[in-house]
C-alpha cells in the first residue's frame, strides 16, 4: 500500500462521514416533524407516513439507491452521485428516525401536557420547553443507535459511483493484489468513527442536572 | 339563562356551570350538573369514585371537552367566543381563559426537567408575559408560603409527594388565578404527607381565594367549605352547607357514602 492507497481511503473516509452526516442533520428532524404528524393524528398525512415508514424500512439501501439514481432523471430531476446518495440516505434514515420519535413520543407523560394545557401554554411552546428537552434525552440512545447503523450501511450507495471508505479499499486490493491491508484500515476507519459518534452521545448523557429527570 | 338560576350565594359567582353533560361513549359520566362558585367560597365536590367529579374539573378548564352545557368564568364563557354562539374559541383564546383558572392536579403533574422554581415561573413567563425578575420574586414569595424556599433549585424528583403538591399549589397561585381548581390533590399522598397540602389549602381558603375542590377528605370539607356539592352517578345529589350536609344528609345516598367514610 502507498502512501497515495492511504490518502484515498482517508479520503473515502471523509466521503462517508460528510454524506452520513448530511444524512443525519436531515433525517434527525424530518423524522420528528413526520413522527409529530402521526402523533397528532392529522389525517391522511398519518396514514402517507406510515406508507412511507413501512416502505423505506422494507426496501435495502441499494436498491433505494438505485432505484433513486435512475427514478430521478427519469422523472426531469438531473441529479449527480452526491445529490443521490444524501438522498438515499437521508430517505433511508428519516423513516427509522420517525420510529423512533414515535415510540418518545407516545411514551411521553400524558399528566405534563395536561398541566401544559392547564396553564394556557400554546402547543409550540409546550413542544419547545416541555417536551422537547425531555424527548431528546430518551431518544438520543436509539438515535445514535440509528447513526451508526447508517453509517454502517453507508457502503450500499457506492452502486451510484460514490468512492467511499469500502470502495476506495475494494479498489487498492484490486491494484495491489494485497486486499488485506486495506480493508484492515477500513475497518479500523468505521470503528475510530462509530467510537466519535458514541463518545458524543456519552457527552451529551452526561451526567448533569438532566440526571434527576427521572421521577 | 339567567344567573339567577343558580345564584344561590351573596357574592357574584366566580365560576358558573350550567347543565354539564359528557358522555365516554355510552357511558355517561356528567348528567346535566349545575353549580357556581362565588368569589372567596370554598366549594367541595364530594362522591363515591367514579362519579364525575374530575371529569366535572377537567371539563371546567376544557381539557375535557362537554357534550352540552355551558362554563362561565365570570362573564367569559369558557370554550365558546361568547354566551349564546356555537362558535369555538381559538387554541389562543382558549389558553387565555384556562390562564385565568389555576389548576391543581391529583399526581401533581410537575414538569421533571425544570426546578422546582422554574416550574413556577414558566407560564408566568410565558404565558403572562411576566418579565423574569418579576416571576421570580412572586414565585420565590409563593416558595416561602408553603415553605419550600430552600428546595426552589431542586428537581422535583428530589421532593417528597407533599412537597411537590406543595409546588402544584404555589405555580398555580403564581397564575393569579380567578379560581383554583383541585382535583384530587391529596389522593396520591402518602397519609402523612396529607397534613401539609391541608394546611394549605386551609389557609388559602381562609384568606378568601375562589376554590373549586374534589377531595376525600371529610374533615377538610366540613370545616373548610362554604358549601357541598355531592355527586353520585354524573349527578347532582345533594347541594348544602357543610354543618347540615355531614349531620343531617337529605339524601340516602349520601347517608351511605358518609357512613362509608365515618367507618373508615
Amino acid at each position: 500500500m502507498t502512501s497515495a492507497d492511504l490518502i484515498s481511503l482517508l479520503q473515502g473516509a471523509a466521503v462517508t462521514v460528510a454524506l452520513s452526516l448530511a444524512a443525519i442533520v436531515i433525517g434527525v428532524p424530518l423524522g420528528l416533524g413526520f413522527a409529530i404528524l402521526v402523533w397528532r393524528r392529522i389525517p391522511l398525512v398519518q396514514l402517507i407516513v406510515k406508507t412511507y415508514v413501512s416502505l423505506i424500512r422494507a426496501t435495502p439501501l441499494v436498491t433505494l439507491g438505485l432505484l433513486i439514481y435512475f427514478a430521478l432523471p427519469a422523472v426531469g430531476l438531473q441529479t449527480g452521485p452526491v445529490t443521490a446518495a444524501i438522498l438515499t440516505l437521508a430517505i433511508n434514515t428519516t423513516a427509522f428516525n420517525c420510529e423512533i420519535w414515535r415510540a418518545g413520543l407516545m411514551d411521553f407523560p400524558k399528566d405534563q401536557l395536561d398541566s401544559a394545557q392547564a396553564f394556557g401554554m400554546s402547543w409550540p411552546h409546550t413542544f419547545r420547553r416541555i417536551m422537547l428537552p425531555q424527548l431528546a434525552r430518551t431518544c438520543l440512545p436509539a438515535l445514535v443507535n440509528e447513526m451508526t447503523l447508517l453509517l454502517k450501511g453507508s457502503p450500499a450507495i457506492a452502486v451510484v459511483g460514490i468512492v467511499d471508505v469500502t470502495r476506495a479499499a475494494v479498489r487498492i486490493g484490486a491494484n495491489t493484489y494485497e486486499p488485506l491491508p486495506p480493508f484492515l484500515l477500513a475497518t479500523a476507519l468505521y470503528a475510530a468513527i462509530v467510537f466519535v459518534f458514541v463518545r458524543a452521545q456519552r457527552w451529551l448523557e452526561r451526567p448533569s442536572k438532566l440526571d434527576e429527570v427521572r421521577v | 339563562m339567567t344567573d339567577a338560576a343558580d345564584g344561590d350565594g351573596d357574592g357574584p359567582a366566580t365560576l358558573r356551570v350550567l347543565g354539564l353533560t359528557k358522555t365516554f361513549g355510552d357511558n355517561i359520566v356528567l348528567d346535566g350538573v349545575s353549580l357556581s362558585v362565588n368569589k372567596g367560597k370554598t366549594v367541595c365536590l364530594l362522591g363515591p369514585s367514579g362519579s364525575g367529579k374530575s371529569t366535572l374539573l377537567r371539563c371546567v378548564n376544557w381539557l375535557e371537552r362537554p357534550d352540552q352545557g355551558a362554563i362561565f368564568l365570570g362573564p367569559t364563557r369558557v370554550g365558546f367566543r361568547n354566551a349564546g354562539s356555537r362558535i369555538p374559541m381559538t387554541a389562543r383564546e382558549l389558553a387565555q381563559v384556562r390562564a385565568r383558572m389555576g389548576m391543581v392536579f391529583q399526581h401533581f403533574n410537575l414538569w421533571p426537567h425544570l426546578t422546582v422554581l422554574e416550574n413556577i415561573i414558566e407560564a408566568p413567563m410565558h404565558v403572562l408575559r411576566r418579565p423574569r425578575d418579576k416571576a421570580v420574586h412572586t414565585a420565590e414569595t409563593l416558595l416561602k408560603r408553603v415553605g419550600l424556599i430552600e428546595k426552589r433549585n431542586d428537581f422535583p424528583s428530589r421532593l417528597s409527594g407533599g412537597q411537590k403538591q406543595r409546588v402544584g399549589i404555589a405555580r398555580a397561585l403564581a397564575m393569579e388565578p380567578e379560581v383554583l381548581l383541585f382535583d384530587e390533590p391529596t389522593s396520591a399522598l402518602d397519609p402523612e404527607t396529607v397534613g401539609e397540602v391541608i394546611a394549605v389549602m386551609r389557609t388559602l381558603s381562609t384568606e378568601g381565594r375562589t376554590m373549586l375542590v374534589v377531595t376525600h377528605e371529610m374533615q377538610f370539607a366540613r370545616e373548610t367549605a362554604d358549601e357541598i356539592v355531592f355527586i353520585d352517578r354524573g349527578r347532582i345529589v345533594e347541594k348544602s352547607a357543610p354543618q347540615l350536609f355531614f349531620a343531617c344528609p337529605h339524601t340516602e345516598r349520601a347517608r351511605q357514602f358518609l357512613q362509608r367514610y365515618s367507618v373508615r
